[in-house]
């Protein structure tokens, strides 16, 4: 049993009267303590892989299990529940409410997850490096502190699985090498992270690769 | 060596930072454009980048120091006439078809005799001639970026300004836009600065300023072409 | 512990979406309660009314043989009486009276005696005509039939006994002779008996004297009645209510009693009349107030959907991050909810404050518990619904497990594709065309009966027609918006110049917010278009009906033994008078019917009085006063003696005058040349007009009775100097036009609408002004970063600011050309269809020109505001540049 288990996830799209592929029986697995990569051209379907292995949405065939709990076919409540406790998503933008100010965002996740825990705030803001940013909101933060807050977020509840999608595409070289560290960090502690990334840089610090080509895994 | 483009002495720059106080967006720089110059400002997210290039395209004035434009005219006229600027993301007009925006500022500035001659031409010149009757929503982000780039060249400015024009595009692309716009100001005493953190971009300019935490240092490349 | 989180941050953050909800929600709130207000105070004004309109609340008959004093207890126990006297009646087989040789016989009669202090409570029952109150009176009808005046014997006829003969002290009218004797206790559904025409009134001891032996043969003969004045602040406001009350405690009194005595409720009645016509006037009233508080719910909706994209967005977030479909809707409730509690509260609150400060609103009554909780509701309510309808309806899209993703085409609404505009209008038009041709009879009011029988139908018509338009001005606005053509470049040149196809294409993909705000600047002004027209019709007819009651803006009534006229040297003379008419008021047999006649000067009454062509038939007002003038002999007469004795133009007839030589009625021949419907003062029954000087010359009387006076400024003010001025002569009665208390078939027209206006018209502009504004403003929120841009390649703020003009023109002209329109046909859709209601009807609409102006003006500037302060500063430019 795996961390994350997708298997043979088919996805359909119907635009007017045609109808697209989006996935074609991908089946792959994220195991605790390790970095999968999820790498491939725009519109090989890496967006809809990660909605499909995060519950958001529902796939047309294949199932998906998180550490051994079936998600798919399952009521929209229990998937709910599954993905604010296993899951912490971190997308490319718009990862905070731009109403609320960092540590308050923080706060929310934490209470979304059912782990409310101020006393580890203070410890994720540091490790981000956003000590003196707590109070900002997003509109006041640079393009490079938004994504580390984001991470922040995103690994508030502390959760097993880190999905994140395109995380270093509007970042800086420096920012990227610190969210490369928090993700080795991250394996090293035994827990598991899925990227789906376009940067070469990122992709090559994974343990593995998965390569998606026209909503097939690219064995070539 | 002909008249400077833009000299700015001791430039800086503050931000209100929500209810507390105020961020040094920029703090002392010093900087020179000449003619014919390709630029490269390099830095990480946050350091300035964007804020100087503003400043030294009219668009912002600085809390401190000086900026001037001693070949270009007076403040007001900057904009599009002498400088052209291209944003980062997606700037096209979306209620205006391609040929369309890239008129928009002869149309802006009264001149829109011959608007759409000027604009056919320059969007041959960077091969979308195809594009020209089509909305920005049915444009790729690379073909948006070059439409941007006409528009910015639509009055002949001699500075043109570009703030991550390749943040959003895939490095293909990324690269194909800049020989484009490389080709097209080949031969042209245009002078060219490209605020980006692609390390590839940045290697294609003769001349390569650095920013961090709002100051600047500039420098040379060994062996480029200087202005 | 996670909603006080985010909506602390929402309302830190995001006030203006919260605020901007509450807003909409208190101005829906706000026009209720003020609605409700006004009609709980008309209602207690037309109960009010009413029930000082009813001279005796209660006969209450006492059965021969039972005891007067228990039922005298039993009435005060029932009900809380402010006044009971006893009041006595007794058949009389006939009158006798001698007078210059002939005796002359009545048919039988009635000889009625009031107690002692009767009159004093209850002075409307006897009205002296001549003579004096002390001693026995006659009445009129009696006194001519009798040939008799004060001074003269007459022989009462009893049954069984001999007859007995009195002196007559004064000479007197009955005016409220059919309750005063109406049968009591019949059952509701029998006709109403004509009252006796030979009736005597005579002093309490007397007619103990003359009858108690006539009571004890002859008890059948002889009736005891007791008449109650109810203790009228004990009756509670509403019409409905005061009903319930009254006939309740009638049939309490009826149970104490129990077959000792029977009740007719004169007061239950007239109220039950005037029930009827409360709920007629709820629903006009509120049928004039639905559109408004319909565009208050689309505003608040149109706020709050400004800020849907957002919240979607955020709602999204939500998701991703792992919160459950309830905890977002619930998120979303709180806000809500904040938003619907916060306007609510300020809506009552601005209610209460607009009842104590507007003019003409004389609020003494409040709302009522249950009607303030309906509008609580009804406030909550929307602020949900808008807040909960968008979120709700996303998420289930997420729950809906097997959803395949599709890309829709975006198709036209369904209404549009259905035409339902052309149905609505199609539909109105039916509907009115059938009312059209009924003569526009929704308000049956048989003459003397004071009831009305409401075709409710007929408000289907206006409102099916305007929401008819609503919709045609959206489907008309959108199209021409998104059609981007020659007529949507040519609204905005005037703006834009040069740049006119920039800003036409960049306003035809923004059609949907537009023709949004267009549609609601036209409802608004729509709204107001209509309220101010109606009322001010329905105000003109009002007053002129009260001018035709009380005759002019201050009348001075007196009789042919005290006329007003003799002082018309020094009512005329009062700085507060710009004129002063004397009017005669006398009576003439036309056959056996007497009428009242009116004996004026054509060439002066004028002067004093508005004479409408409504009052005449078949000639104006100025036609058939020159007629007048022109034949000395001359008399206008009501339709109905023209049918009676089937007349035509110049036909002599023959009325029959008293004279004041002789006090004998003598024909005097007079030329019928028109028909008069109304005259100032004139009662509804048929009367005559003719020239002063012939009837002065054929009475040997010029004495006028009346005086009419039109006031220079407050006619009030006018009516307290006249006062004053003839304080020593109490049998004049002087009234100003404001009392003119009147019943007509309908006491619809009797309710002050001056209150209803100042509600209705402030709040229609408040919303005309908001409706354009904040779609406005809203919009241009959404437009910082195209604006930032253009400011980027050189757009000059100039330049800016033409996008901007051309927004407001646009929203401004299509709301001014649709709401004028709309409003203008609804109104005179309206007034067509309340012809019954007015009294006379209106010959043409009445346009408050000033009114419509300053809408106009107010809407206009809301617009210029708000463009005025969406223009972007460079400073603005700069830090939204850091965002691109």
């Amino acid at each position: 049993m795996h961390a994350l288990d997708a298997h043979e996830i088919y996805r359909f799209f119907h635009i007017g009267d045609d109808e697209t592929a989006a996935l074609r029986g991908v089946s792959f697995h994220v195991a605790a303590g390790e970095i999968v990569a999820l790498v491939g051209p725009s519109g090989s379907g890496k967006s809809t892989l990660l909605a499909c292995v995060t519950g958001l949405d529902e796939p047309d065939g294949g199932f998906v299990e998180v550490a051994g709990v079936r998600l798919t076919r399952r009521p929209e409540a229990h998937r709910t529940r599954v993905r604010a406790a296993s899951f912490g998503i971190l997308l490319q933008s718009g990862n905070l409410f731009g109403h609320l100010n960092v540590e308050q965002n923080l706060r929310l996740q934490m209470l979304l997850a059912r782990k409310p825990d101020d006393k580890r705030i203070a410890g994720l803001l540091e490790s981000v490096g956003l000590s003196h940013r707590a109070r900002a909101f997003p509109t006041e933060l640079s393009g490079g502190e938004t994504a580390r807050a984001g991470l922040a977020v995103a690994l508030a509840a502390d959760p097993p699985i880190l999905i994140a999608d395109e995380p270093t595409a509007e970042v800086d070289g420096d920012t990227e090498s610190r969210l490369i560290a928090h993700f080795e960090a991250r394996r090293d502690a035994g827990l598991a992270t899925l990227l789906a990334t376009h940067s070469k840089a990122l992709a090559q610090r994974a343990d593995r690769i998965i390569r998606l080509k026209d909503g097939r895994i690219d064995r070539g | 060596m002909g008249e400077r483009l833009v000299i700015a002495k001791g430039l800086g720059r503050d931000f209100r930072d929500g209810n507390s106080g105020r961020i040094n967006v920029l703090r002392d720089v010093d900087c020179e454009i000449a003619p014919g110059a390709r630029i490269a400002i390099v830095g990480p997210s946050g350091s300035g980048k964007t804020t100087l290039l503003h400043i030294l395209g009219g668009l912002d004035r600085p809390t401190a120091g000086t900026v001037e434009w001693p070949a270009l005219g007076a403040f007001e006229t900057l904009r599009p006439r002498h400088i052209g600027f291209v944003f980062q993301s997606p700037s096209l007009f979306p209620a205006l078809t391609a040929v369309q925006n890239v008129g928009l500022p002869m149309l802006l500035a009264g001149e829109n005799i011959g608007a759409s001659d000027i604009g056919a031409s320059l969007l041959q010149s960077f091969d979308l001639d195809e594009l020209g009757d089509k909305l920005p929503e049915e444009l790729s982000g690379g073909q948006a970026q070059r439409i941007a780039m006409a528009r910015a060249l639509a009055m002949g400015p001699k500075l043109l300004l570009a703030d991550e024009p390749t943040g959003q595009l895939d490095s293909r692309t990324a690269l194909l836009f800049l020989d484009a716009v490389l080709d097209r100001l080949e031969a042209t005493d245009i002078a060219l600065v490209i605020a980006t953190h692609d390390e590839i971009v940045a290697n294609r300019m003769a001349t390569r300023w650095t920013m961090d935490h709002g100051r600047l240092t500039t420098g040379h490349r060994p062996g480029a072409v200087t202005a | 512990m996670m909603f006080l989180l985010w909506i602390r941050g929402v309302l830190a953050r995001r006030f203006l979406r919260v605020a901007g909800a509450a807003a909409g929600i208190a101005l829906t709130v706000a026009l209720l309660s003020a609605m409700a207000l006004f009609l709980a105070n008309a209602g207690a004004s037309m109960t009010a009314r009413a029930v000082s309109a009813v001279p005796i609340d209660w006969q209450v008959q006492v059965i021969s043989g039972a005891d007067p004093a228990l039922v005298g207890k039993a009435l005060a126990d029932a009900a809380p009486v402010k006044a009971v006297h006893q009041v006595r009646y007794a058949d009389v087989a006939g009158f006798e009276a001698q007078t210059g040789g002939t005796t002359q016989t009545t048919g039988p009669g009635q000889a009625v005696a009031f107690d002692g202090s009767y009159l004093s409570d209850f002075p409307a029952e006897i009205r002296s005509l001549s003579g004096t109150l002390d001693g026995v009176l006659i009445a009129q009808q009696t006194a001519a039939n009798l040939h008799v005046g004060p001074g003269d014997a007459v022989s009462i006829q009893r049954m069984g006994l001999p007859p007995v003969e009195v002196r007559i002290a004064g000479v007197v009218d009955l005016p409220d002779a059919d309750a005063l004797f109406q049968a009591v206790g019949l059952p509701p559904q029998a006709a109403p008996q004509a009252p006796p025409d030979n009736v005597l009134i005579l002093p309490q001891e007397a007619w103990r004297q003359m009858f108690d032996p006539q009571q004890k043969a002859r008890p059948d003969t002889t009736r005891l009645q007791l008449h109650a004045r109810l203790a009228h602040a004990a009756l509670p406001p509403d019409p409905v209510s005061a009903y319930t009350f009254v006939t309740a405690a009638q049939r309490n009194l009826e149970a104490r009693v129990a077959g000792q005595a029977l009740v007719a409720d004169n007061l239950g009645s007239r109220l039950g009349a005037v029930r009827e016509d409360a709920l007629y006037a709820s629903v006009l009233f509120l049928f004039l107030g639905l559109p408004g508080i319909a565009l208050a719910v689309a505003l608040t909706f149109a706020v709050t959907s400004s800020g849907a994209a957002r919240r979607r967005a955020e709602q999204a977030m939500l998701r991703v991050r792992g919160a459950t479909i309830k905890a977002i809707l619930l998120l979303s409730a709180t806000e809500a909810a904040v938003a619907a509690i916060a306007g609510t509260a300020i809506g009552m609150a601005a209610a209460s404050l607009l009842a104590a400060v507007a003019p003409g609103l004389k609020a003494t009554v409040g709302i009522d518990g249950p009607t303030l909780l309906l509008v609580a509701v009804f406030g909550l309510l929307v602020g949900l619904i808008a807040f909960l309808y968008p979120a709700w309806r996303d998420a289930r899209w997420v729950t809906v497990a097997a959803a395949r993703r599709t890309v829709n085409r975006p198709n036209a609404p369904l209404w549009q594709r259905l035409w339902l505009d052309g149905l609505l209008l199609a539909a109105a038009g039916l509907f009115f065309w059938q009312s059209a041709s009924t003569g526009y009879q929704i308000v049956l009011a048989p003459e003397g009966v004071a009831a009305t029988s409401v075709d409710y139908k007929a408000f289907i018509a206006p409102a099916l027609f305007w929401l008819g338009m609503a919709l045609l001005t959206i489907r008309l606005s959108a199209t021409i918006i998104a059609r981007n053509g020659a007529l949507l470049r040519m609204i905005v040149a005037p703006v834009s110049g040069a740049l006119a196809p920039v800003v036409s294409a960049a306003l035809s993909r923004q059609a949907g917010r537009l023709t949004i705000g267009i549609a609601m600047t036209a409802l608004s002004i729509s709204f107001a278009t209509s309220t101010a027209i109606f009322n001010t019709t329905y105000n003109a007819q009002a007053r002129i009906d009260a001018e035709l009651t009380n005759g002019s803006d201050v009348t001075v009534f007196g009789t042919t033994d005290k006329p007003a006229g003799a002082h018309l040297k020094a009512l005329a003379s009062l700085p507060e008078a710009a004129a002063a008419e004397p009017m005669q008021h006398r009576f003439a047999y036309v056959g056996t019917d007497l009428q009242d006649l009116y004996g004026i000067d054509p060439h002066r009454i004028g002067r004093a009085t508005g004479l409408s062509d409504a009052y005449f038939s078949g000639a104006s007002a100025a036609g058939t006063l020159a007629l007048l003038a022109a034949t000395s002999d001359g008399v206008l007469v009501s339709e109905e003696t023209v049918q009676d004795f089937q007349l035509q133009q110049g036909d002599t007839i023959n009325l029959r005058l008293m004279d004041a030589r002789d006090h004998q009625y003598h024909p005097v021949p007079f030329k019928f040349i028109g028909v008069a419907r109304e005259f100032p003062t004139a009662p509804k029954d048929s009367f005559l007009v003719a020239n002063s000087a012939y009837v002065a010359r054929t009475t040997g009387s010029d004495a006028s009775e009346y005086v009419l006076m039109r006031a220079r400024a407050d006619p009030a003010a006018l009516a307290r100097k006249a006062s004053s001025v003839l304080t020593f002569d109490p049998s004049l009665k002087v009234a100003d036009i404001g009392q003119a208390a009147h019943l007509i078939g309908s006491s619809l027209t009797a309710v002050d609408l001056g209150g209803l206006t100042t509600i209705e018209l402030g709040f229609a502009v408040v919303m005309a002004a908001a409706a354009a504004g904040l779609m406005l403003a809203l919009g241009f929120y959404e437009r910082r970063r195209p604006f930032a841009i253009l400011a980027a390649i050189g757009a000059k703020p100039r330049q800016l600011a033409a996008f901007l003009w051309s927004e407001g023109l646009l929203i401004l002209v299509g709301g001014m050309t649709f709401g004028l329109i709309s409003g203008l046909l609804t109104a005179w859709m309206l007034v067509k269809l309340l012809t019954g209601v007015f009294d006379p009807p209106p010959e043409a609409l009445s346009i408050p020109w000033l009114y419509l102006a300053v809408v106009s003006g107010l809407v206009a500037a809301s617009v210029i505001a708000a463009v005025l302060s969406a223009r972007p500063s460079t400073g603005q430019t700069a830090e939204q540049l850091r965002d691109l």
